[in-house]
């Protein structure tokens, strides 16, 4: 009698483990972020490809966004879990209504510029045609030019570069590290009395951070943190391995179908990894600063685009 | 460090028809190179010409095909405009029209007229009317939605913002298939502003065609091997372009915002600016031709990449195969001339063996005939004209040789017995310790004609010293007849001046010759010091007392001059002091610049050191007269002769 029972135990002992590991086992993490593949995400992209994500034991799947599927839809309909977000944009839906938790502050300093097509200063061209992207992104240069009393003619556009370059527009709002690049690419010297950068002029307020909703948060604490802990670690790895980072951002570019290219998105990541220097302390901090959500929640309920302040609490786990 | 010379040149430099050669071929490489050159220069630039002149041609052609194509689009949209104002006021109407345009010109990948927001209030926000051709089937739809907000995409922006027609940057195209799955392909669409009755822009008219058939059409274009032909839209951006991972993905700047190239953003700039023209350009290392010009209203410019060694590779590899025959060409000349001026050279280097056999002694040694006239000829016929004169020469210089060489002989004997017909062995006076004598005799040649004797006799020593005039043998004679006649003379104890007189008058009885001899004779009394002398027309002697002097003596005629001449004979006291006898090969004896010792110089020599004894008195005298002279040839006898009373 002794040899059964011996075997039942031992079959037991080794379904045991299975059993808890499912029980354990939470769905996928589903990281939408807020643009198409390209180096603005390269942490991410790193942190996945490396298998930072498989260590810290967290299942993460990165899906982009397309032109019928925003990533905040994606994130209100449930069907993705984390996006970026810029520190405006985070203030304004927060304000909208819908609590969100930054896991990861990744921008340390703004990169908003305006960029004007006459060589001449964009603030000085009033009632100027000024391109911005209809998706948005744009809160924090809508709060400021309406301080500054600036009547530009906003174009609501897809793609800013192509009214840019055609001359459809005088000027358009751009991200430095990105559209400035387009726009550089397509043949424009661009002079430095044409580019009024928003971090130059007393709003350097800090961009993408990574965010879930609060309700997500409460439920997924611990996968969300490693999420944070292995996204943070694949954005420390791509500052010391650009190029290694840069092949991987490639081959997300490839996968989806991104019309650019490498010298682009090298300069693209260059940028980023610039821009997350904290610029007092000049390191990678990873931290929401408190002077410059206040600075943004201030600026946007001055310029009535959102109704009441957010504070740093407001967005903190 | 000196270099290690290649073989061949050391060849070279020893071959007169190496150098003639090489000479000739350099001087025919300079007349090639310039001709060459020249020629090359003057095809190239018509190449260059004809090249431009060509691609320019062709570039026309191709711009001209397509603008046909895209003028039938814009004339499309111009057709459709009124019929879409006819019916602006029936939305429905407007797909009608979308479809209808769409089914009827095949070539069009859709048709789009759209709306701007709630311009029809009964379809809402959105209405854009759409009809797309898949290659089987037309799909038409109202496309705009919350997803699809048209009015925000550049083919709806542009004319509106532009307020005028325009082509767009090309995109990614979204169709749907048969089976309804999504392709996407590169397309393109010409865009007009849709205007109100009341001015105010109402939509947007969009024709879309596919981008395959510019890239085929323009693609086709290939003037040279390697040739490219390229399209870049109003950003720069590749339309066309034969590196797939480019096109559509980077403009002609991209790679210059890590690494600036002047050149190229002038082209992509001149192209931009739409203008029309040729660049040369550095591509990846290699210089290439651009030819660019612009399409028409697109914003578009096409251009052909011609690389450099396409235009000029015909013209390059008839360079080389012109340059090698060129180089083949002069090595077979060096070749040919060495071996033609070799073999005209060959009786010359026999000649230079057969002089070298010569030289070396054998004279019967045969020089080769020629019948040749020319330079070589004459040169062979003077070498055997130089041999016989050669072999004459060195017969008769074989004869004179043994001659001179048995009068040599004779003159050594005859040499020999002229120094044993004066004492030679000194001391003088062995067994005597009262006379220290000393005497030394050099001819200037083989034989000379100075002398000297002395002997003892009754308590006097008898002594001459003599100088016959002139040199050599017959001087030699005339010595040995007066040492003979004085001997005679002087052993019959007769004073001094008869001496002189009989052997004057012995030798100028047969004096054919007129030669003569000065002499000074004289009898030294042992005893007492008294000399007894007679000197006839000889150096006087120098006395060396406190200070050495020349002795005062009187003007006798040299012996042998005048027959029966009277001598007439001295006297002097001279005691312990002694007395230097000497010839002219002393006082006058000459350095290479011709300056004789003198008689100053003498005394001086005298006076150098004090008087020890003869012998060394006459020996500082030789080196004073040996160190003058140098390496001049003797100008004459020298003959010393010293002695003293000892006690």
């Amino acid at each position: 009698m002794k040899k059964p029972l011996l075997l039942f135990s031992l079959s037991l002992l080794a379904v045991l483990p299975l059993f808890a590991q499912q029980q354990k086992k939470e769905a996928p993490l589903v990281f939408t972020p807020q643009w198409t593949a390209q180096a603005q995400f390269a942490g991410y992209y790193v942190a996945k490809e490396k298998g930072f994500y498989d260590e810290e034991g967290v299942d993460v799947q990165i899906i982009h966004p397309n032109a019928t599927q925003t990533s905040m839809e994606r994130i209100s309909s449930n069907r993705s879990h984390a996006t970026t977000l810029q520190l405006a944009q985070a203030i304004q839906i927060v304000d909208e209504g819908i609590p969100m938790v930054n896991l990861l502050q990744t921008s340390m300093n703004n990169t908003l510029v305006i960029i004007s097509r006459r060589e001449k200063n964009p603030l000085e061209q009033k009632g100027a045609k000024v391109g911005v992207w209809h998706a948005g992104f744009a809160e924090l240069v809508f709060a400021v030019t309406k301080e500054l009393g600036i009547d530009y003619q906003w174009i609501p556009a897809a793609s800013c570069v192509s009214l840019f370059v055609a001359g459809a527009v005088d000027a358009s709002v751009a991200m430095s590290y990105n559209e400035y690049y387009q726009i550089l690419q397509a043949g424009f010297a661009l002079p430095e009395k044409c580019i009024y950068r928003f971090s130059e002029h007393g709003y350097n307020i800090q961009e993408d951070g990574l965010y879930v909703t609060r309700e997500y948060y409460r439920a997924h604490k611990e996968q969300a943190d490693k999420f944070a802990r292995a996204s943070r670690r694949g954005w420390e790895y791509a500052a010391g391995h650009p190029e290694e980072a840069l092949d991987i951002v490639m081959d997300y570019v490839d996968r989806n179908h991104i019309a650019t290219n490498r010298v682009l998105q090298r300069l693209m990541l260059q940028e980023i990894l610039a821009k997350q220097l904290d610029p007092d302390s000049g390191e990678r901090a990873f931290l929401l600063r408190q002077d410059m959500v206040e600075k943004a929640s201030d600026l946007l309920l001055r310029n009535g685009i959102i109704r009441k302040p957010v504070t740093l609490k407001d967005l903190s786990r | 460090m000196k270099k290690p010379s290649s073989p061949l040149l050391p060849g070279i430099k020893r071959s007169l028809s190496g150098r003639l050669s090489l000479w000739i071929v350099l001087f025919a490489i300079a007349i090639f190179i310039a001709t060459l050159s020249y020629v090359y220069a003057v095809l190239q630039k018509a190449v260059r010409r004809e090249a431009i002149n060509g691609a320019t041609r062709e570039l026309e052609n191709t711009v001209l095909r397509v603008n046909v194509i895209l003028e039938d689009v814009e004339l499309l949209a111009d057709n459709l405009e009124p019929l879409i104002y006819k019916d602006l006021d029936n939305p429905d109407a407007m797909m009608e029209l979308s479809r209808s345009i769409v089914v009827n010109n095949p070539f069009l990948n859709g048709c789009s007229i759209s709306f701007e927001p709630y311009f029809y209030p009964s379809k809402g926000k959105y209405y854009s009317c759409y009809s797309n051709n898949n290659g089987h089937r037309v799909y038409t739809q109202q496309e705009g939605n919350d997803q699809y907000q048209y009015f925000y995409l550049d083919w709806y922006l542009l004319p509106k913002l532009l307020n005028q027609p325009c082509w767009t940057e090309p995109y990614t195209d979204q169709e749907e298939s048969d089976d309804e799955t999504m392709d996407s392909k590169m397309s393109v669409s010409y865009c007009k502003p849709l205007i109100g009755n009341d001015g105010s822009f109402v939509g947007t008219l969009s024709l879309d065609i596919s981008l395959e058939w510019l890239s085929e059409t323009i693609s086709a274009v290939k003037s040279y091997p390697h040739s490219y032909s390229i399209v870049v839209g109003r950003g720069g951006t590749y339309l066309v372009h034969p590196d797939a991972q480019i096109l559509f993905y980077q403009t002609i700047f991209t790679n210059q915002l890590e690494h600036p190239d002047k050149e190229l953003w002038t082209l992509g700039k001149a192209m931009l600016n739409w203008e029309d023209g040729m660049r040369e350009i550095m591509l990846e290392g290699q210089t290439n031709y651009v030819f660019y010009k612009p399409l028409m209203t697109t914003g578009w410019s096409v251009g052909i990449v011609c690389p450099e060694k396409d235009i000029f590779g015909a013209f390059h590899r008839q360079q080389r195969i012109v340059v090698a025959i060129v180089i083949l060409g002069l090595l077979l000349m060096f070749v040919v001339f060495s071996r033609v001026i070799n073999r005209q050279l060959e009786p010359l280097r026999k000649l230079a063996v057969q002089a070298r056999t010569i030289a070396n002694g054998n004279f019967a040694q045969k020089l080769p005939d020629t019948n040749r006239t020319d330079e070589i000829g004459v040169l062979s016929k003077s070498f055997n004209y130089m041999q016989g004169s050669l072999v004459n020469y060195i017969d008769e210089l074989t004869s004179a040789t043994a001659k001179r060489e048995r009068l040599e002989g004779e003159l050594y004997i005859a040499r020999s017995i002229q120094m044993t017909l004066v004492p030679n062995k000194f001391p003088a006076f062995p067994d005597r310790k009262d006379i220290d004598l000393y005497a030394f005799m050099a001819p200037a040649k083989e034989v000379g004609g100075d002398l000297y004797e002395y002997f003892i006799q009754d308590g006097k020593l008898h002594f001459c010293i003599g100088d016959v005039s002139g040199k050599g043998v017959p001087a030699s004679l005339f010595m040995a007849i007066t040492l003979s006649l004085f001997h005679m003379s002087s052993r019959q104890g007769l004073p001094p001046a008869e001496v002189a007189r009989q052997i004057n008058d012995g030798i100028a009885e047969k004096n054919e010759q007129l030669m003569f001899v000065t002499l000074f004779i004289g009898q030294l009394d042992l005893k007492t010091g008294h000399l007894e002398f007679c000197n006839c027309g000889h150096n006087p002697p120098v006395l060396m007392r406190q200070s050495p002097e020349f002795m005062q003596c009187l003007p006798n005629t040299p012996i042998g001059v005048c027959p029966g001449w009277d001598f007439e004979g001295q006297v002097l006291e001279i005691g312990h002091a002694p007395i230097l006898l000497y010839t002219d090969g002393l006082n006058e004896a000459e350095n290479i610049r011709h300056e004789e010792l003198g008689n100053d110089r003498v005394l001086a020599v005298l006076n150098q050191e004090a008087y020890t004894d003869a012998k060394a008195l006459v020996e500082r005298l030789r080196i004073a007269v040996a160190s003058h002279v140098g390496t001049a040839e003797p100008s004459d006898d020298l003959t010393l002769l010293c002695l003293s009373l000892l006690g």
